[in-house]
């Protein structure tokens, strides 16, 4: 009784606290009850319900050797309806083996308040949403795949301390205009370079707003926003491997992206680095040693392990489980330690891509240590428990439209073993030497990467650098290379891991995997690693543009 | 109807100085001049190159019960190029893999947006290499295909054409935004007063599409269109769960603007009453005999039935031993034969931009091939004598008559027609015409006639249910080539009294049922419709369209076989809905 009593005093308090709780929040709530007690009355009846609705807003301007190539305005709003009928035990989400339940939708719903037509789409979309919860419901109940004991006999729901929270959704200010005129000019930068065959330079803005009702109580009215300064250029080397290299930067605000001067520095950086690797020797296959700098080691860590602490990964029967039974079990060397901090907004300056107050179950975020001095000691966590964890830790996220599952916020990698970046440059050297190599690797730059965890497929990982050099033992300068993709399995990796700098690198960028497109991020200082092997890059057979680059003297009028 | 605003829209499209030396077509002309020297190794070079520019500005809005849903304003560049290699007799197209762009490509989709010229030439030539380098490997697998497959005499595979230089006038446009967005709320306001309805949606969409081409043969090209629509949509579902929909589309163009917002509004009402009225109405039943196509629901089975199978479909060159399936025509090989009766003619003509004072929404000056389009004779006294023809030679027709108006396979065009005059020479009076299927309903001892006051094309279907009809025709034994349902279907009883049914498809409804049309009335329908080369020209799918018009009598055709569709219809909502 007490709780309840508590809920409600946070619930007044919030609700008089924030005068600019908008309409959607209502309409939200009066429809989830007048629905709720509307199904209760038939069989079989939900136990749970949210809805929820995500409203974007979002600009954005592109350019190309001085002239604007793209111009994008949109403002969406979607609606995700969730109905869960049975009981927290066994209720219309259990997975079955190869099975993945998807019943919302992500319906677009009116982007202006209009509250009849949202009632008339949340109307539609619960009556749809509810006969296929009940549907497969029967299915799981007379499913033989239940009868046989589980390994895992946890509940698939859990339950949650309400949260009421509401603040003025964020405003979108981005200058379009005056950003326009920016890209123009920063993309003529690239002029200077013929090997380029293509270059870009954009800009986009984006406010989120997410609004959350569920049947537990919890009112979530949230958002932030997200910008983004994206420099990429594009070529083709004579033997038809295609490169290309780019560089980011994230903010909240579009206001707090870099000036000037600093994409300037990073399209010289991304047109020098292409150019050089245009030239550069093709890597051969190699196993050695190698420093990944702070957002290698960051791709890195988010690949492999961070997919694999992913908490529903560990009841489905499908899935590697590389991790499943090594809880209070070393799984990275004792001088690291891996949280994943949702609450976290800047390191070293940089906005954070992973942040937010609540995830999408309305569970409030917070810091989760996940490798505690190299023993594990939990998963990351939605309102679906495994074996061993009731509750969620505030991790279960989703792109509307999907259906949640617990899924990386910003990735923060610990070390207790800190060197300075030429200190950990010398052991590198001292390890080439000792392993009587020709050279060790330095991965400097990085696009991303991908992991399967399932268990049909190889329990491997793949990030896929951008630049990458060769560091001799004998002083030579370094050497640029091209055509690299760093591969491995996850347990060998990690044991790998010597040391790291005492610096620390942002990658900010958006994760892909069966619950959407979520925004992450990745802080890690540089990794030496003892052992890394290099594959060679697919590459295709085309070659170059047969005429040359078409010259004229002409200017743009 | 008086068009007040005609002036409006011009207005606001500020001109590009009418000058020949644009700089879009400069840097065609320039790189399309480089493309000649191409040349991979020892393989050919090109034989012809054609650069097309699509720049388009727009602007989209949609809402729902007086709410909108989204406002969209986008304006890009879309090139387009096409690089042949061989001869006009056998080159890389018309083979299955033509069209493909093979090996990786880094040439961009969309070309800047400003006139840079440098930048411009610089796309285009990343764009011409592409194709040449898929040009060259396309024509090396057709002809490794032909050496295990022996196919006999082939038409040519690309047929000559007189160059054209026509650079108008053109300029960007801009859209009153919050006129339409104001349009769009407050059409589907209208629908808020029927709660009966389950669905409905307004959207407005506006096209400003400058188009460039430019080609190796000498043709330089520079003309706009101007196309705003505004699009209804509604659904219904009976109390025994069936769902009933319907839409409502009004155009305008360069030549023309949309209605207004009360006439508009006047529209939406009875949609909606109609939809409502169908879901109350009782189910159809099987019926055989003679149908009355009324108006609208005439020019739209002319539309879909004459005019869909004037343009003829050529196979592709195929790998040996993976056969594919291609419909064809419904009219193919019927060059001469009577389709139509004798007191019947068809004239495609896209040259016509009015007609008795209203301006046709089908006109154009040039095709997609950069071809000028003349007046076509494709039916006379009944007979067919022509078909709509691309730069794709077909087989017995090489030279293109002006009808590329769709993207096609292979490497071509498809054609589509513009302003379609279905003529009749003998006519009655729509009365007349009732009174003449009463008349045979009760020689033949019929309790009712059918009259089609509007069938569902361009089909307002889901994607799901359009799968659901072209399965279910299949099933039934119907045509291949479904006709679209109809939506207002009504019985006739000899007394004159109609009866509306629900529920209702054609069975077998094919181009040959035109040969028994009975009677045509003396008033023509104006119908104008988008093209989008999809099944019944479904709304929204495919990512071109073309402006189409079919004028035409309302006819009545004997022999039809109308079926009951067998469908399991989903359950009433549990919730009531909300206030």
């Amino acid at each position: 009784m007490a709780t309840i009593y508590r809920v409600f005093l946070i619930l007044a308090c919030a609700w008089t606290a924030c005068a600019q709780t908008s309409g959607v929040l209502k309409t939200l709530s009066e429809e989830l009850d007048r629905n709720y007690v509307a199904l209760k009355k038939v069989d079989p009846p939900p136990y749970f319900m949210a809805y929820s609705v995500t409203e974007q807003d979002y600009s954005a301007v592109s350019a190309s050797f001085g002239a604007i190539t793209g111009k994008n305005q949109s403002r969406t709003s979607n609606l995700d309806v969730t109905v869960r009928v049975g009981n927290p035990k066994l209720d219309n989400y259990h997975r079955i083996r190869g099975d993945r339940p998807q019943f919302t939708s992500g319906s677009a719903v009116v982007i202006e308040e209009t509250p009849l037509a949202l009632k008339r789409r949340i109307w539609l979309d619960t009556d749809r949403t509810y006969r296929l919860a009940a549907e497969r419901l029967i299915k799981i109940r007379t499913s033989s795949e239940v009868r046989v004991k589980e390994e895992d006999p946890s509940d698939d729901f859990s339950k949650e301390e309400p949260a009421v929270f509401a603040e003025a959704p964020p405003q979108l200010k981005f200058a379009e205009e005056e950003w326009a005129g920016r890209v123009r000019k920063l993309s003529t930068a690239f002029s200077k370079y013929p090997g380029i065959l293509t270059s870009g330079v954009s800009v986009m803005a984006q406010s989120e707003t997410k609004y959350l009702a569920t049947t537990d109580g919890t009112r979530l009215q949230h958002g932030r926003g997200f910008a983004r300064v994206i420099v990429s250029a594009v070529a083709r080397a004579e033997d038809g491997m295609d490169l290309a290299t780019s560089e980011t930067f994230e903010a909240v605000d579009p206001r707090d992206l870099p000036k000037d001067e600093v994409i300037l520095a990073a399209i010289e950086r991304v047109a020098k680095d292409l150019t050089g690797l245009l030239k550069a020797p093709v890597v051969d296959p190699f196993i050695g040693p190698a420093i990944l700098s702070g957002r290698a080691a960051g791709v890195f860590f988010h690949e492999i392990f961070g997919h694999r602490v992913e908490g529903h990964r560990q009841k489905d029967e499908n899935e590697g489980q590389t991790f499943t039974k090594s809880v209070n079990l070393p799984v990275l060397p004792e001088f690291l330690s891996v949280i994943f901090d949702p609450t976290k907004r800047k390191v070293g300056g940089i906005d954070l891509n992973g942040w937010y107050r609540y995830d999408d179950e309305g569970v409030s975020a917070r810091p989760v240590r996940a490798v505690e001095n190299g023993t594990l000691k939990t998963f990351l966590m939605s309102r679906s428990p495994i074996q061993g964890f009731d509750h969620s830790n505030g991790h279960g996220r989703r792109q509307t439209g999907a259906e949640i599952v617990s899924r990386q916020s910003n990735l923060l990698v610990e070390s207790s073993k800190q060197v300075p970046e030429a200190r950990l440059r010398e052991m590198l050297i001292a390890e080439v030497k000792r392993q009587n190599k020709p050279y060790g690797l330095y991965f400097q730059n990085i696009t991303g990467g991908y992991t399967t965890t399932g268990r049909g497929g190889l329990q491997a990982f793949k990030v896929m650098p951008l630049v990458v050099y060769r560091v001799y033992p004998d002083g030579r300068p370094d050497e640029l290379v091209r055509g690299a993709d760093m591969v491995g399995t996850p347990l060998s990796s990690f044991a790998k891991i010597l040391a790291t700098s005492d610096r620390q690198e942002v990658f900010n960028g958006y994760c892909g995997a069966e619950s959407g497109s979520v925004p992450v991020s990745a802080v890690s200082p540089a990794l030496l690693v003892s052992e890394i092997e290099i594959e060679k890059k697919q590459k295709s057979q085309d070659r170059p543009p047969l005429l040359p680059v078409p010259a004229s003297r002409e200017t743009g009028q | 109807m008086r068009r007040r605003w005609f002036v409006i829209l011009l207005l606001c499209i500020p001109g590009y100085a009418a000058d020949s030396d644009d700089v879009v077509l400069r840097a065609m002309r320039a790189e399309l001049e480089r493309a000649r020297a191409l040349k991979f190794v020892n393989l050919e070079s090109p034989y012809f190159a054609e650069a097309t520019v699509d720049e388009v500005y727009g602007f989209s809005a949609s809402a729902t019960l007086g709410g909108l849903l989204a406002a969209n304003r986008s304006q890009f560049r879309s090139p387009r190029v096409q690089v042949r290699v061989g001869s006009y007799k056998f080159d890389n197209t018309n083979y299955i893999g033509s069209g493909f762009t093979y090996g990786s490509n880094y040439d961009v989709d969309r070309l800047p947006l400003e006139n840079n010229y440098d930048l411009l030439r610089r796309y285009l030539w990343l764009a011409i290499d592409r194709a040449y380098k898929s040009a060259v490997e396309s024509i090396a697998r057709k002809r490794a295909a032909l050496k295990n497959i022996s196919i006999g005499e082939q038409p040519d595979d690309f047929a000559k054409a007189e160059p054209v230089k026509l650079v108008e006038q053109v300029g960007p446009a801009t859209f009153n935004e919050e006129m339409w967005k104001s349009r769009v709320r407050n059409l589907s306001a209208v629908f808020a007063k029927y709660p009966e309805l389950r669905t409905s949606t307004v959207e407005f969409a506006g096209i400003h599409n400058i188009q460039y081409l430019a080609n190796t043969e000498g043709s330089e090209i520079r003309t706009q269109e101007h196309l705003n629509y505004v699009r209804a949509r509604a659904s219904v579902q009976a109390p025994d769960g069936m769902m009933l929909r319907d839409a409502l589309v009004f155009h305008g163009s360069l030549a023309g603007t949309l209605a207004s917002e009360v006439e508009m509004a006047r529209a939406a009402t009875t949609m909606a009453e109609n939809i409502i009225a169908l879901s109350k109405a009782p189910m159809g039943e099987g019926y055989n005999g003679p149908v009355l196509f009324e108006r609208e629901a005439a020019a739209q089975v002319f539309a879909q039935i004459i005019g869909k199978n004037l343009a003829l479909t050529r196979r592709p060159v195929m790998e040996p031993g993976r056969p594919g399936v291609f419909a064809s025509s419904e009219l193919e090989g019927r060059f001469g034969a009577r389709i139509l009766p004798e007191w019947m003619d068809v004239v495609d003509d896209p040259t016509q931009a009015e007609w008795r004072g209203r301006p046709l929404f089908g006109s154009y000056k040039v095709d997609s091939d950069g071809v000028a389009p003349k007046p076509l004779s494709l039916v006379e006294k009944g007979v067919l004598k022509n078909f709509l023809l691309t730069r794709q030679p077909m087989r017995g027709f090489n030279g293109s008559n002006g009808r590329a108006r769709l993207p096609g396979g292979y490497g071509s065009h498809s054609a589509a027609f513009g302003n379609l005059f279905i003529k009749a020479s003998e006519t009655a009076s729509l009365a007349e015409l009732k009174r003449k299927m009463i008349e045979i309903c009760k020689t033949r001892n019929k309790p009712y006639g059918i009259i089609v006051r509007k069938m569902d094309f361009p089909s307002s279907a889901s994607f799901d249910e359009l799968r659901r009809l072209l399965t279910g025709s299949a099933n039934s034994g119907g045509s291949a080539r479904p006709v679209s349902i109809p939506i207002l279907a009504y019985r006739v009883y000899p007394d004159g009294r109609e009866e509306l049914v629900r529920g209702l498809r054609f069975r077998g409804f094919n181009a040959r049922s035109f040969k028994d049309i009975l009677a045509a009335s003396d008033e023509n329908y104006v119908f104008e419709f988008l093209e989008n080369g999809a099944p019944m020209a479904l709304m929204g799918s495919g990512g071109s369209i073309s402006q189409s018009c079919v004028i035409a009598p309302s006819v009545l055709i004997d022999d039809l076989e109308m079926e009951r569709m067998e469908e399991e219809f989903p359950k009433i909502p549990i919730v009531p809905p909300p206030t």
